[in-house]
């Protein structure tokens, strides 16, 4: 008896042991380094030449502060605004501005130099100081303008002899376009000195060579790509994937073609329609994510990922040839669709190949070609905000879908609003990808949101011990 | 988020008002968690989310038999979501929806359970015909998850949910007494909650003012004045370069200084300079362990009775040093503990079990919920005493309460981003 006992106290205190880990209080210093594909020749968040990755995005953060920013539900929280109010209808706001802040420069943020920044951000909007406070009034009614202003390119920045500079929680040490970028950590910073001292990003830097660095010791940080994560993972280096966060799918041209689209078929679609449809049908994506991908990512059916909606499940993303051939079958005579990718890209050139193939064995003929303005186009596309409204308008401009529309409480008219995109059969959704990172373990507290955005602020280095 | 059906509005809390209670959440009343030793559990209401979806269902295929499906897709556990069908099936019912076998039913109804980053999403598939299916659904937030607690060994750690609220708490004690009152710190200042008719009201909040800004991985601690009536019970606060301290149950005053901060408790009492914009104690102690009034710079300490030969009685004192070692001080000699692979986070108990007293600790790891054990050092190497408990986040805060005999603890809970205030006990014996 006495026995069984123990030995039920060793079971029990070897499945205590599992979860008998805890963590250390942050450590103050030390140089975090980063290496990342991007290569950016401006750091204006409000370029719109520049990459929206949440790379970049990350690294906006570090420079600029915006007025609000959203928690990890996705909630608009003060940032360099403390309150705001909306007038009645939604096309009038005012927000009140956080005292005590500084630019990189040590004058004070005040709301005449947060309306500046906010003109060049976006013209479309008057734009004023009022008191302690700014006064936006939009060219129509927009209820989540403060989601809309937590994007980084609403970062507040100010021109000061010829360079650019912020009010977060970094200040630029070195700046040498699309190669270097090194900061140092605020003493002053309002919301708390950040825990290392410095950041040095390289940029440019291909996968490959980013592993390379990572495995020499020179990067504590580097990027992984999402069929590369498992792989990586499997040989020992600490991968972190992010929620599925990048949108991966096939958008069409939108002036069809005049020779299909006058011949209407009894059922209301259209050749271009049915040929669309079966094509959609032909994907095999589940093949894609495990094969290709190596389950880097998920299939997609929808936009929006079901973590965001809780609802994409009812876009279906399963394959059914035999309905792509049904389909196919009532159209006699099908054109040959050139489908474009990023060449540069090697993880969409498979999976142009893949849709390609997919697409022969549903009758269809489609050829991938690198011109910029083929028939079809893979792309690929990052979500831009933990705010669905947000991130559909986003996705919807860079896809150059129509601007969705919300009429009414969430997620209802958020499921409205998608659903008609997606029922414009302007886009044939394929996969949802997880960016990942490869971390050293002396990294510590390294964590990104849903989106992939990267929290250096709160990321600190674990130095060795005597 | 903001709608155009109505004034979109949000401000940041305003120190010179009282506190909406809605934005704040207590988990179980203060006196009864002192008393019973058991979590408390917090379910969540689903028959309003029920009675929503079921009318929504009904309005789109009216009164026809149906056959209804529920497949849970969400973080819910089996049991929540069995619970959720009957409801549904209930208030159907109600509605006038009749229930038939599928090969006699006029539609069909596929109901899934499901959820984003801040509702659960309800939606259900109605399909009558060889029509498309009618998309109805209802969402509502998400509360938060009850934690199991594990039980059955030698001496056994309690938690008991005090309090929790989005803002980051740094501390909160207790003032006995009729009406229970309780203090709560965060960063913006300190409010009292009083009991009343078995609710907590929101007091006034006594701001604190800071010249500086705050240190990231903010701290800060409550310290009660001894020897006074709850109805008047004063306080000091202590945070990084500001002290406070409460010059009337509705006001206090703060400044800013290096006071040294009470590390222990009234049985082992040790007051040591912190570091005001960083996360940790400079290591300058006074009185001092002895006569040794420093040591290596240190995130938490814990002081420990100890009466060897029985009638001597005198302090060790542990401190969680910065640079990872656990140093002891017993007075004259500063040894480094080994074996003891801790966290940043110590805190001592008198629980009256073994000898007496023991050191609360968190493990050294890096996993998102944090655990929590009882050692006694009869040595150089801690001796575990109870199995690890698993506190359901990371452990931002451990302060010893003034008596020893509990210890109150703060976490991040990662699921519902909300920080909570625990206090820990122990039970002896298996």
């Amino acid at each position: 008896m006495k026995r069984c006992a123990l030995l039920l106290l060793a079971a029990a205190s070897c499945l205590y042991g599992v979860v008998a880990l805890a963590s250390t209080r942050p450590h103050y210093g030390g140089t975090l380094r980063l290496a990342v594909r991007e290569a950016p020749i401006s750091l204006y968040p409000a370029d719109p030449s520049q990459s929206d990755s949440p790379v970049m995005r990350s690294l906006y953060r570090l420079i600029f502060d915006t007025l609000v920013i959203l928690d990890a539900r996705g909630l608009p929280q003060p940032g360099l605004a403390v309150s705001w109010q909306a007038d009645p209808g939604n096309q009038r706001w005012q927000f009140a501005i956080r005292h005590g802040v500084s630019f990189q420069d040590g004058i004070a943020v005040s709301p005449d130099a947060v309306a500046g920044s906010l003109r060049a951000a976006n013209p479309n909007w008057k734009i004023f100081a009022a008191g302690e406070g700014i006064v936006i009034e939009c060219d129509a009614p927009t209820a989540n303008l403060p989601a809309i202003l937590a994007l980084p390119r609403y970062g507040i920045a100010k021109r000061t002899g010829g360079k650019l500079i912020g009010s977060g929680p970094f200040a630029v040490k070195q700046w040498d376009p699309g190669k270097k970028l090194s900061l140092a950590a605020r003493e002053d910073y309002w919301a708390g000195r950040a825990f290392v001292d410095a950041i040095e990003i390289e940029m440019g830097k291909t996968f490959r060579d980013q592993i390379l660095e990572f495995d020499l010791g020179k990067a504590d940080v580097v990027e992984v790509a999402p069929d590369q994560a498992r792989r990586l993972a499997a040989e020992g280096r600490g991968i972190r994937s992010s929620a599925a966060a990048e949108w991966m799918g096939l958008v069409f041209r939108d002036d069809l073609r005049p020779d299909l689209s006058r011949d209407e078929a009894p059922d209301g679609q259209s050749t271009v329609e049915k040929l669309r449809t079966a094509l959609a049908f032909s994907i095999d994506r589940d093949s894609m994510n495990n094969v290709l991908l190596q389950g880097g990512g998920e299939p997609a059916g929808a936009l929006l990922p079901n973590w965001m909606t809780g609802y994409a499940f009812l876009f279906p993303t399963a394959a059914d040839m035999q309905r792509a051939q049904l389909t196919r079958g009532e159209v006699p005579q099908a054109p040959a669709w050139s489908l474009s990718y990023d060449v540069s890209d090697p993880l969409a050139r498979v999976i142009a190949e893949r849709v390609v193939l997919n697409a022969r064995d549903a009758g269809l003929r489609l050829q991938a070609v690198s011109s910029a303005t083929a028939d079809v186009s893979l792309l690929r596309v990052p979500l831009a905000s933990l705010d669905a409204e947000v991130a559909l308008t986003n996705l919807a401009a860079k896809l150059g879908l129509p601007q969705p529309k919300f009429d009414g409480d969430p997620p209802a008219a958020l499921y409205a609003a998608e659903n008609a995109l997606l029922q414009s059969q302007r886009i044939i959704p394929l996969l949802y990808l997880r960016p990942a990172v490869a971390v050293r373990a002396n990294v510590r507290d390294w964590t990104e949101d849903q989106v992939g955005e990267w929290d250096l602020q709160t990321v600190w280095m674990e130095t060795e011990k005597p | 988020m903001p709608k155009a059906t109505q004034p979109a509005v949000y401000n940041s809390r305003n120190l010179g008002m009282v506190m909406p209670f809605s934005s704040r959440r207590f988990r179980s009343l203060w006196m009864i968690a002192i008393l019973l030793p058991a979590a408390f559990s917090f379910g969540q209401n689903w028959s309003g989310p029920a009675e929503q979806l079921a009318g929504k269902i009904v309005a789109v295929m009216g009164t026809q038999a149906i056959t209804v499906e529920v497949s849970n897709r969400s973080s819910l556990a089996a049991a929540s979501a069995d619970e959720i069908r009957r409801g549904l099936l209930t208030q159907l019912a109600v509605h006038g929806a009749r229930f038939a076998s599928a090969q006699q039913a006029a539609a069909s109804v596929q109901v899934s359970l499901s959820e984003n980053l801040q509702s659960y999403v309800w939606v259900a598939e109605v399909r009558q015909g060889t029509n498309a299916p009618a998309v109805v659904m209802v969402s509502f937030p998400r509360a938060a998850s009850v934690a199991v607690e594990p039980a059955g060994f030698a001496m056994v750690l309690h938690k008991v949910e005090l309090w929790s609220q989005p803002e980051r708490i740094l501390d909160v004690a207790a003032l006995e007494g009729s009406p229970a009152k309780m203090l709560v710190l965060d960063a913006s200042g300190v409010i009292a909650y009083r009991l009343q008719d078995g609710r907590w009201q929101a007091e006034q909040p006594l701001p604190i003012a800071h010249s500086r800004p705050w240190p990231r991985d903010l701290r800060g601690r409550l310290v009660l004045a001894k020897d006074l009536s709850a109805k008047d019970r004063r306080f000091d606060a202590y945070l990084p370069g500001v002290f406070c301290r409460s010059t009337s149950p509705e006001a206090m005053t703060c400044y800013d200084g290096d006071q040294a901060w009470p590390i222990g408790n009234d049985l082992a009492g040790l007051n040591a300079s912190f570091t005001a914009s960083r996360n940790y104690f400079s290591g300058v102690l006074s009185p001092g362990v002895g006569k040794q009034t420093t040591v290596p710079p240190f995130y938490s300490a814990a002081g420990l009775l100890r009466d060897q030969p029985p009638g001597d009685k005198y302090a060790v004192w542990l401190f969680a040093a910065v640079e990872g070692q656990l140093h002891l001080l017993n007075g004259s000699t500063d040894q480094v503990v080994t074996d003891a692979a801790w966290g940043s986070d110590i805190a001592a108990l008198h629980s009256g079990c073994g000898s007496g007293w023991q050191v609360l600790a968190t493990g050294a790891g890096d996993a998102a919920n944090d655990a929590v054990r009882a050692f006694e050092l009869p040595g150089r190497t801690p001796v575990a005493m109870s199995a690890p408990l698993d506190i359901g986040g990371r452990v931002t805060a451990m302060w010893a309460e003034s008596s020893g005999a509990g210890v109150v603890t703060i976490m991040h809970n990662s699921r519902t981003g909300e920080y909570e205030a625990l206090r820990l006990t122990a039970t002896c014996g298996r």
